[in-house]
């Protein structure tokens, strides 16, 4: 009975045009557009070497080697031009530099508006003249310092240590392809919506025509269901491939763990779809609607269409991302990527398999009745 | 005895939708349920199906108490729902053997069953059509199809011809008399008069729940006052007239609109006679004239007091 039900239930859900729309080539479309309006977010998140027009009214050959010195290489700071006061008036006026560098008794700067590149310079100008201050003053009163001072200023001490916690390159547009295969993960959801229908007599006429056949009611179920999910799994799997391969979002090198956590997110999709059929007895189209806008709100708060609406939620209303399993999906692959322990992940993947569970045993209540008040 | 239904009462809130039925369908027999629209037919089969809970009553069917896990009775059940019940992914051969398929696993043995189901309700041209494609008329053939494919003792058909045109109607009705001549114990739904007097040796007709009489159609028909019923096409006709008509032996009522004359008369001979010769007494000039038989319709009527299709 396995064999018969599933292999049916596979080929009316192959043919079913509208289901694999809006599983598979819906995202696949979504995330292509991602792909393409994402772009110019990568390139703001790569820094750039700050444009400054330095003009020398007094010579100090000491701040313009280190000046030349942060100019060079292989990641410079700054992008220095040295010109006299109008030429540089006139780039600042026309925003080809962040800020205008004069060089004097002191090192002042000029700008005409504020910004990332204008803190820097400040930051830098402000340790370069502290610097500067303390040095004469301490050669004005002990002179004999001096090659003290050139060597604590060569052998600089920081306090803090930098600890890297990944070996993998930031990427701030990897949430929203996260957060949008959590979505299509909860897609999954419309293959259990259409399950339950076709299991419950009060539903559905094909129902009613299983409900009457000698076949044990949840066995049926979960023959068809199991055709539902191997199908769902397939087409993200589908997905992940054209993400990683045409697309080329990062996953990491974690590849079993991605498998696992597509597993569960499928899991969890079809699970959730499951619960909210059994739950409303209204038509499919409205079961569709509410588990779309269920979805889609879900990946707004994870992210998905304003990136720093993850941060937001989850430090002003932390309950909300623990709830949101979209968030909770993304927030799984995101940990894969960028963090080299397993402790997020696991939190992530125990949470969701938790909601599952949930949905599994809330939707077995619901549909083992196996009368009903009402057809 | 193949259902017995005993004193079933089913409640929907405040509606009273089954009022204490009772019901017995013999082994070989097609047992018509006959009632309008909303009198209780599918809820009295839903609930012999076991589909429904009811407030009170019992059910059996071939001798066993019938439960959602009497799956030693459902294999020998045949449904054919008012709704057609088909996948649209499939073909037709494809949702015969599917539906087959619940009830047998044997695949060569489902094969012959399926190829044999096509061949009764004549799909054999359109074995690889979508349903999409089928007509109203070989949609309802598929959807019977689905339902008696494996070969049941019992065949319920709830209104399978609602919609229906004429010619796909009667093949679906002899269709039905020779599963019944094959072996099967039919109970067939329907607010059509005219099909269930065709084709049921037994009838009960149910309004609002209640069983208002049941028998075979002669017996229905003894039952009422109502004989025959006269109808003239007359040109001209005055009331005195018409009130001589009434005055007549057995007339029981004589109803003139639209140049049309309604006789009703009691069972008794020599009706249409009399009627005939007080008309040509009269020099009342008339066209077409018949004389029917009380029909299904009338014993609704008289008993319920409305028409069947109200």
């Amino acid at each position: 009975m396995f064999r018969h039900i599933f292999i049916y239930r596979l080929k009316v859900l192959m043919k079913n045009k509208s289901m694999l729309f809006w599983t598979l080539i819906f995202p696949i479309a979504l995330a292509t557009f991602f792909k393409l309006s994402l772009g110019g977010l990568v390139e703001q998140g790569t820094f750039r070497a700050i444009n400054v027009v330095v003009v020398e009214q007094v010579r100090q050959d000491g701040f313009m080697d280190i000046m030349e010195s942060l100019s060079t290489g292989d990641e410079p700071l700054f992008n220095m031009t040295v010109l006299d006061m109008d030429a540089a008036e006139a780039r600042l006026e026309d925003e080809e530099v962040a800020a205008i560098i004069t060089v004097n008794e002191t090192i002042g700067m000029t700008v005409n508006q504020s910004g990332f590149g204008q803190s820097i310079v400040k930051s830098f100008l402000d340790q370069y003249n502290n610097t500067a201050d303390a040095v004469s003053t301490i050669l004005a009163i002990n002179p004999s310092a001096h090659e003290s001072i050139a060597n604590d200023l060569r052998s600089r001490v920081t306090y803090t240590m930098e600890e890297p916690i990944t070996d993998s390159k930031m990427d701030i547009t990897l949430n929203y392809f996260y957060a949008l295969i959590a979505m299509a993960s909860l897609y999954g959801g419309f293959f259990g919506v259409e399950e339950v229908n076709n299991i419950q007599a009060n539903l559905s006429v094909h129902a009613a025509r299983v409900n009457v056949a000698p076949v044990h009611k949840l066995k049926a179920f979960l023959y068809s269901t199991s055709a539902s999910f191997l199908i769902q799994y397939s087409e993200m799997l589908v997905f992940l491939a054209y993400l990683r391969y045409i697309l080329n979002v990062d996953f990491g090198d974690r590849f079993g763990l991605i498998l696992v956590t597509t597993f569960v997110g499928s899991l969890v999709g079809l699970s959730l779809g499951a619960f909210v059929s059994a739950l409303l007895k209204s038509n499919e189209d409205v079961k569709t609607g509410i588990l779309i806008g269920m979805t889609m709100t879900g990946a707004f708060l994870a992210g998905m269409m304003f990136g720093d609406m993850k941060y937001i939620v989850q430090t002003k209303f932390p309950i909300v991302a623990i709830l949101n399993p979209v968030n909770l999906l993304s927030d799984a692959y995101y940990s894969l990527y960028f963090y080299d322990d397993y402790v997020r992940y696991s939190q992530n993947i125990v949470i969701l398999l938790i909601f599952s569970f949930v949905f599994c045993a809330a939707t077995y209540m619901i549909i083992r009745r196996r009368k009903y008040a009402s057809l | 005895m193949v259902v017995k239904v005993n004193n079933l009462v089913k409640r929907y809130g405040d509606l009273l939708a089954l009022d204490h039925l009772n019901l017995e369908v013999r082994s070989g027999e097609i047992f018509g349920l006959l009632g309008p629209n909303g009198s209780g037919k599918t809820t009295a089969i839903n609930c012999i199906l076991s589909l429904l809970k009811y407030d009170k009553g019992d059910i059996s069917v071939f001798g066993k108490p019938m439960t959602p896990d009497a799956y030693d009775i459902k294999k020998d059940i045949g449904v054919v729902m008012q709704e057609v019940a088909v996948f649209n992914e499939l073909t037709v051969y494809e949702n015969i053997d599917y539906f087959c398929g619940l009830y047998v696993s044997d695949k060569a043995k489902r094969r012959a069953l399926v190829d044999e189901a096509i061949d009764f309700v004549g799909l054999n041209d359109f074995r690889k059509f979508r349903p999409k494609k089928l007509s109203g008329g070989l949609l309802r053939r598929l959807n019977i199809a689905c339902g008696i494919a494996h070969k049941p003792k019992l065949i319920i058909l709830d209104e399978p011809t609602v919609a229906v045109d004429p010619q796909s109607r009667n093949k679906i009705l002899e269709g039905i008399v020779d599963l019944n001549k094959l072996g099967a114990t039919v109970i067939y739904t329907s607010h059509y008069m005219e099909e269930v007097e065709q084709i049921c040796s037994r009838i009960m007709i149910i309004d609002k729940g209640k069983v208002i009489a049941s028998g075979t159609k002669d017996e229905l028909k003894s039952m009422i006052t109502l004989g025959e019923k006269i109808t003239l096409d007359v040109f001209n006709i005055n009331e005195a007239q018409i009130e001589g008509l009434r005055q007549l032996r057995n007339i029981t009522s004589v109803e003139y609109s639209g140049g049309i004359l309604e006789i009703r008369s009691l069972k008794g001979k020599n009706n249409l006679e009399r009627v005939l010769e007080y008309v040509k007494s009269e020099g009342i000039s008339f066209g077409k004239i018949y004389s029917e038989m009380p029909t299904l319709n009338d014993v609704f009527l008289e008993i319920t007091g409305k028409e069947l299709r109200d």
